[in-house]
């Protein structure tokens, strides 16, 4: 027995109690689409404590409110995030490469069959000027073809390059925003949930995991995030700046806050992926295609030096090959200016074409990568597919990953605009009944009241 | 275990994929092309590269080999003309070897036999496009000019340069025979023969015309000989044409089946992919607009 005033006192913390579930319901209902909010739930426990032996009931207690989050989940989430954004990055890069090999009509490869064809005409009528002459735009429209497939890989390569930069500087700026939150988080008292701030920092720490692959510890003085590689970026309530410095090449390096060179070291994000992509991806590819650019032109004049031009003298080069630091597919370009210089006869007479056999063996002998050009040039396209369609497969599996698991982040911590609902008519009722309560109470008093006064 | 309160999330996925498959099939479907990138198919784009190659080569022997059929065609019909002007010559010396010509009739004859030799060597000199037919590889204006200091009465100013043009992979033909062979060859001797034979017409020895009529004849020999030459080159330019006409239906179907896609497919994956996308927007509009607080009151 608790007397009057006890029940009156467990009927007020009632009221309170239940208004507390109605002001969570409230929060988790304004905040239905604020994305990384976690739902909250009150903690309402029943109050007892023992007299005389005997347990006495003593109404409700409102212990607070948590926020429902799973942090093993999130880790996944947060994991899978970078593996996404990695493959993304690179797909990007890929997609656009791709479309710049894809003609068959036009393109390397048909350039190469187009060259040789026309050589393979002048056979018939070597003295022919506008034959002669189409072999040399056909020559010229193949150094064409050699250019814009290297601008479509430096292309490609310069992108990524730019984001290296722009991620780097929007990782600082995350990093900065996360030590701060911790900073804040730091105060909040032993056992109590973060709320709200500790889903804002979940949130950042997500996009964080999108420009670069973490991992996080948690301790509660010191959540602590590094990159895969133990690089710190966060350590409590301090952020760790990394820096970009521009190498001779022009490619964009990444430095930690103590200076050193990490850009080999970073997996998963788009600074990881676009990392890839720019210093292993493309450069193989790259080297593909100037092997195919010096090893064929070198073969086209080593045929032409066997035989004699037009006038009768010992043929000349065909293609000069750049003799500075920029690549063969992108410096290719013809020495002869008229088709008089290609070397068809083999013994100086106007009207021979023995030495067309020697150019024309170039299409169909092996290079010194072991091809010949034209079976060289598919097995660069084929190379440049398998890239592609490897990380456009995964990326689609990864993505369906990553959403399997953001449904059931989602499933444990998404707000339910049905269940909040019914949690409001749920305390909505309690709380009416609790003030019931009290109006009865009040009622009693009044009689209690009115027994010490007039009708005795 | 609750389940994911937010299905819009999971319907706007849902709606994007079925949109994708969507474009993918229309863009087939408008294309008639299954790999439009090296990354549809690596494999089938690579191959169909190869094949493409193979095709040009295809086009260009079919071209070669009929530009070297029109050559020979063309030189064989100068070998015929050659032919009927050198058996008309052996009627001539053998007119002029007989007794009871006198010296104004032979020289007549001489005269005639003459005017034969020109028409010779006017075929000798035929050419294809500015190009001698019988001048090897030389680059010369006429195979044969007179000169009054050569027995044969004219000099070859070609070579014996043999050019040939490939037909098929690793199969050539040669485009030409040159002059001497044919004009001034010892074992018939065309221009040789008539020269002598209107030299002895004029000097009117009838022994000599009979040596010179009977080379005449040695000369339609050879002449003859060279023809079955240039009909074997027509014969084989002829039969491989036709099998390279086959080669290039097969490689256009090669090239179909690596990278094509045909209209019925692509249709029904269009039809698939519309059936499943206007699914996908009805259940959004079924589950989206639902909640308790449309049935309370």
């Amino acid at each position: 027995m608790v007397g009057l005033n006890g029940t009156l006192s467990i009927a007020s913390e009632a009221l309170a109690a239940q208004y507390a579930g109605l002001e969570v319901a409230n929060n988790n209902i304004a905040n239905a689409n604020t994305p990384g909010y976690s739902r909250q739930i009150v903690s309402l426990s029943s109050a007892a404590s023992l007299q005389n032996g005997v347990s006495v009931d003593e109404g409700v207690t409102y212990n607070g409110y948590t926020s429902v989050r799973d942090t093993v989940l999130n880790l996944a989430i947060n994991a899978k995030t970078s593996d996404q954004a990695s493959l993304t990055a690179q797909n990007t890069a890929l997609t656009q490469v791709n479309t710049a090999f894809s003609g068959t009509t036009s393109g390397i490869g048909a350039s190469i069959s187009t060259l040789f064809s026309d050589l393979s005409a002048l056979s018939t009528s070597p003295s022919d000027p506008s034959a002669r002459q189409a072999v040399l735009t056909d020559a010229n429209q193949l150094a064409d073809a050699f250019h814009q497939g290297a601008a479509a890989l430096s292309s490609a390569a310069n992108s990524a390059n730019q984001q290296v930069t722009s991620t780097v500087a929007q990782i600082n700026q995350l990093t900065q925003q996360i030590a701060s939150l911790n900073g804040q988080l730091a105060s909040v008292t032993g056992g109590q949930d973060g709320g709200a701030l500790e889903d804002q920092r979940d949130s950042l720490t997500t996009q964080l995991a999108q420009l670069v692959g973490i991992s996080s510890t948690q301790t509660e003085s010191s959540p602590t995030l590094t990159t895969t590689n133990g690089s710190p970026l966060v350590v409590g309530s301090t952020a760790y700046a990394l820096q970009v410095t521009t190498a001779s090449d022009g490619t964009a390096h990444v430095l930690d806050a103590q200076g050193n060179d990490i850009t080999g070291k970073f997996t998963g994000g788009t600074l990881g992926g676009a990392i890839t992509v720019r210093d292993s991806t493309l450069p193989g590819l790259s080297q593909q295609l100037d092997a195919l650019a010096s090893q064929f032109a070198t073969a086209m004049n080593n045929a032409q030096a066997s035989g004699y031009d037009a006038s009768g003298t010992p043929g000349t080069a065909m293609f000069n090959l750049p003799t500075d630091s920029s690549s063969d597919a992108a410096g290719i370009s013809v020495a002869l200016t008229s088709g008089t210089g290609i070397a068809v006869s083999s013994d100086g007479s106007g009207n021979s074409s023995g030495n067309l056999q020697a150019l024309l063996a170039v299409q169909t002998s092996a290079l010194s990568s072991g091809a010949n050009p034209t079976d060289s040039y598919a097995n660069l396209v084929d190379n440049i597919g398998s890239a592609g369609s490897q990380v456009s497969t995964n990326l689609t599996a990864t993505t369906a990953s990553l959403q399997q698991l953001t449904t059931q982040q989602s499933s444990e911590s998404g707000v339910s605009i049905d269940e909040e609902t019914t949690n409001l008519i749920r305390y909505q009722q309690a709380y009416t009944a609790a003030a019931k309560v009290i109006s009865t109470l009040t009622d009693l008093y009044t009689v209690l009241m009115n027994m010490t006064t007039g009708a005795l | 275990m609750r389940v994911d309160p937010n299905l819009s999330l999971i319907l706007s996925v849902g709606m994007q994929g079925t949109e994708q498959a969507l474009n993918t099939s229309i863009q087939q479907l408008a294309s008639g092309q299954r790999v439009a990138v090296p990354s549809d198919d690596p494999y089938a784009a690579a191959a169909n590269l190869r094949s493409l190659a193979a095709s040009s080569n295809v086009d260009r022997y079919t071209q070669n080999g009929d530009a070297a059929l029109s050559q020979a065609q063309m030189a064989d019909s100068a070998l015929s003309n050659v032919i009927s002007e050198l058996t008309q010559a052996v009627t001539l010396g053998t007119r002029g070897a007989d007794g009871t010509m006198n010296s104004a009739d032979r020289a007549s004859i001489a005269a005639q036999v003459q005017s034969v030799l020109s028409g010779v060597v006017s075929q000798a000199n035929v050419k294809s496009n500015g190009v001698g037919l019988f001048s090897g590889t030389a680059s010369v204006t006429d195979a044969f000019v007179a000169d009054s200091t050569s027995p044969d009465g004219y000099t070859y100013q070609g070579n014996s340069g043999v050019n040939q043009t490939t037909i098929g992979d690793g199969t050539q033909v040669s485009t030409n025979i040159p002059g001497d062979q044919i004009f001034i060859n010892p074992n018939g001797n065309v221009l040789g023969s008539l020269t002598q034979l209107v030299t002895a017409l004029q000097s009117g020895t009838t022994s000599d015309i009979a040596d010179a009529t009977a080379a005449v004849s040695s000369a339609i020999t050879n002449v003859s000989q060279q023809r079955v030459v240039y009909a074997g080159t027509v014969n084989q330019i002829n039969e491989q044409e036709s099998y390279l006409s086959q080669e290039t239906i097969s490689l256009t179907s090669q090239q179909q089946a690596l990278t094509g896609i045909d209209t019925a497919t692509a249709i029904t994956n269009l039809t698939q992919a519309q059936t499943a996308h206007s699914a996908v927007l009805a259940a959004a509009a079924k589950v989206l607009p639902t909640s308790l607080l449309d049935y309370l009151k």
